[in-house]
């Protein structure tokens, strides 16, 4: 359960590396429970922008704000109470002997007792199904469980705020269905949860907003199901419909569903209702 | 004259009593694409590891079995952040650390260089501190210096995971032209949707273990169905309980659905 829950609010922001502009006036709000995509080309400002969630970056003009905190003048550490994060590059995130201690590192940075840090270990372990591998070195597991492991240690700070970056990346099926089942919940609990990625597939299943950064600008901001059944709104941001998407518009079926599940289960009604293919 | 052949290969890594490989065999002709497919730990890294002569040669554990491998080979790790030289300050550079520690002239290094960074539309990076690159950017950055050495046999180890749809289309492509050209290429992918057009083909790994290897159209078949390894629309038209031949691809089963 989330400590608090907490609106996220970028005003005006922008950000530069020295003199290479990375982001340029950026402003949107998610409210608790809202689940975002934060998409486009590689380049375009996404990874920045989730830096100025975390602090590990702060805005050159504008505001970045998590609830009633801005991040200006509050270290990562401090912010660390309402906000969770996963790096593309998760393995450097790891450094425990054990899974477990892993993802206790967080929640007793944060000053939780034993039993609280126990709690919450527990259950972000059991959301991503990683139980059965607690007590394993993190660099005996295959890198996508130390990605999830990664993901558990974000989860067991209990953050109003959740910030992802690729977080399917190097993924299979199996594992990034454990992925978009644990954000769903958290999401139910009201955290915000926003993701940025390239794998549309995995957004149009569990993200419901999709915001566009084209060259460190937000050039797009629709409901996700919208901006994937558009490869007019896509192609020039440099992305396209996830297959079943592209497969419900080839295929014509009612009502243009992008989940995968959809997909399936419209083609079957239609199939059915046509006669035998 | 096969560019890779692997005889009987089971692998261990330091200190693990289970192999990651299990008497595997498996031979990439000149021209060829195979792509390794399996769910997580199944053993394609490892499989690319052992064939880049990585494994046990530089990680450690133990062979049994043959490899034997032709002409110059590049692997493309899938932590393209590990992969950097670290001893360039540009783009360009880093891409021509490669040729240049083969041993080419100036031009031919500079050509390759200049070509490497074109095909993967890099250019405009040239002259970036490859400290400063995104994460899609530095894996376009790492791919294009292990192409520009002009491997006879190319390993890449998820080599999409970091870029946009577009980068991801552009290096499939590229692995086309580069086997068009007579370079063997073996990868490893969670793309699948990419593979009908991509591989010629399939070899499907299991628990350190070959369980198949066939044209892409096993990739509607029902065991790697229900390994999660069918592409995104046969997965789609077998759920939906339509009936066989299966298409893999969107095009497929549109021409399908018209009849």
């Amino acid at each position: 359960m989330a400590a608090v829950n907490a609106e996220l609010r970028f005003e005006h922001v922008s950000f530069s590396y020295g003199t290479v502009p990375a982001l340029r006036d950026v402003s949107f709000a998610l409210a608790p429970g809202e689940r975002a995509a934060l998409l486009g080309r590689n380049g375009a400002g996404k990874s920045t922008l989730l830096r100025l969630v975390t602090g590990l970056l702060h805005p050159a003009e504008g505001s970045v704000s998590v609830g009633d905190w801005e991040t200006r003048g509050r270290p990562p550490e401090s912010l660390a109470r309402r906000v969770g994060s996963v790096f593309q590059h998760a393995d450097q995130q790891l450094f425990a002997r054990s899974l477990r201690d892993d993802v206790a590192f967080g929640p007793r940075a944060l000053g939780h007792g034993a039993a609280e840090v126990a709690r919450r270990v527990d259950t972000a372990l059991a959301a991503l199904e990683l139980s059965a591998q607690a007590a394993e070195h993190p660099y005996d597991l295959p890198p996508a469980f130390r990605k999830l492991a990664t993901l558990a240690g974000a989860l067991a700070l209990e953050p109003a705020v959740l910030v992802l970056d690729e977080p399917t990346a190097g993924l299979d099926r199996p594992l990034r269905a454990r992925v978009a089942r644990a954000l769903a919940d958290r999401a139910a609990a009201g955290v915000v949860v926003l993701v940025a990625t390239h794998d549309l597939a995995f957004a149009a299943e569990v993200l419901e907003r999709g915001l566009v950064l084209d060259r460190g600008r937000l050039a797009g901001d629709a409901p996700l199901a919208a901006l994937l059944t558009s490869s007019g709104r896509l192609a020039p941001l440099g992305l396209a419909p996830p297959t079943g998407a592209a497969l419900s518009a080839a295929l014509d079926l009612p009502g243009r569903p992008v989940r995968q599940r959809d997909v399936a289960n419209t083609l079957a009604r239609v199939a059915a209702a046509r006669g035998p293919v | 004259m096969a560019r890779l052949t692997l005889e009987r290969v089971s692998f261990w890594y330091p200190a693990m009593g289970r192999p990651a490989l299990r008497d595997v065999s498996l031979a990439a002709a000149p021209g060829e694409v195979i792509a390794l497919v399996g769910n997580v730990g199944a053993g394609a890294s490892t499989l690319l590891l052992v064939a880049a002569d990585l494994a046990p040669r530089v990680v450690g554990g133990r062979l049994e079995g043959r490899v034997k491998g032709e002409g110059g080979r590049g692997i493309v790790l899938p932590t393209p952040w590990t992969q950097l030289s670290g001893m360039a300050f540009t783009v360009w550079d880093e891409v021509a650390f490669g040729p240049a520690n083969l041993g080419w002239p100036r031009e031919r290094i500079a050509g390759a260089v200049d070509r490497s960074l074109a095909a993967l539309d890099i250019g405009a990076l040239a002259a970036r501190d490859p400290a400063t690159l995104s994460g899609g950017e530095l894996q376009r950055v790492v791919i294009a210096g292990i192409v520009a050495m002009e491997p006879a046999l190319l390993l890449l180890d998820e080599p999409t995971a970091e870029l946009d749809p577009e980068a991801t289309r552009l290096v499939w492509r590229l692995v086309r032209a580069l086997a068009g050209d007579g370079c063997s290429v073996v990868v490893a992918t969670s793309d699948l949707d990419a593979l009908p057009e991509l591989a010629d083909r399939i070899v499907w790994m299991e628990d350190g273990a070959v369980r198949r290897i066939g044209a892409p159209a096993l990739l509607a078949e029902q065991s790697l169905w229900e390994a999660g390894l069918a592409t995104t629309v046969a997965d789609v038209w077998r759920t939906a309980r339509l009936g066989a031949p299966y298409p893999l691809t969107v095009a497929q089963a549109e021409r399908r659905w018209r009849q």
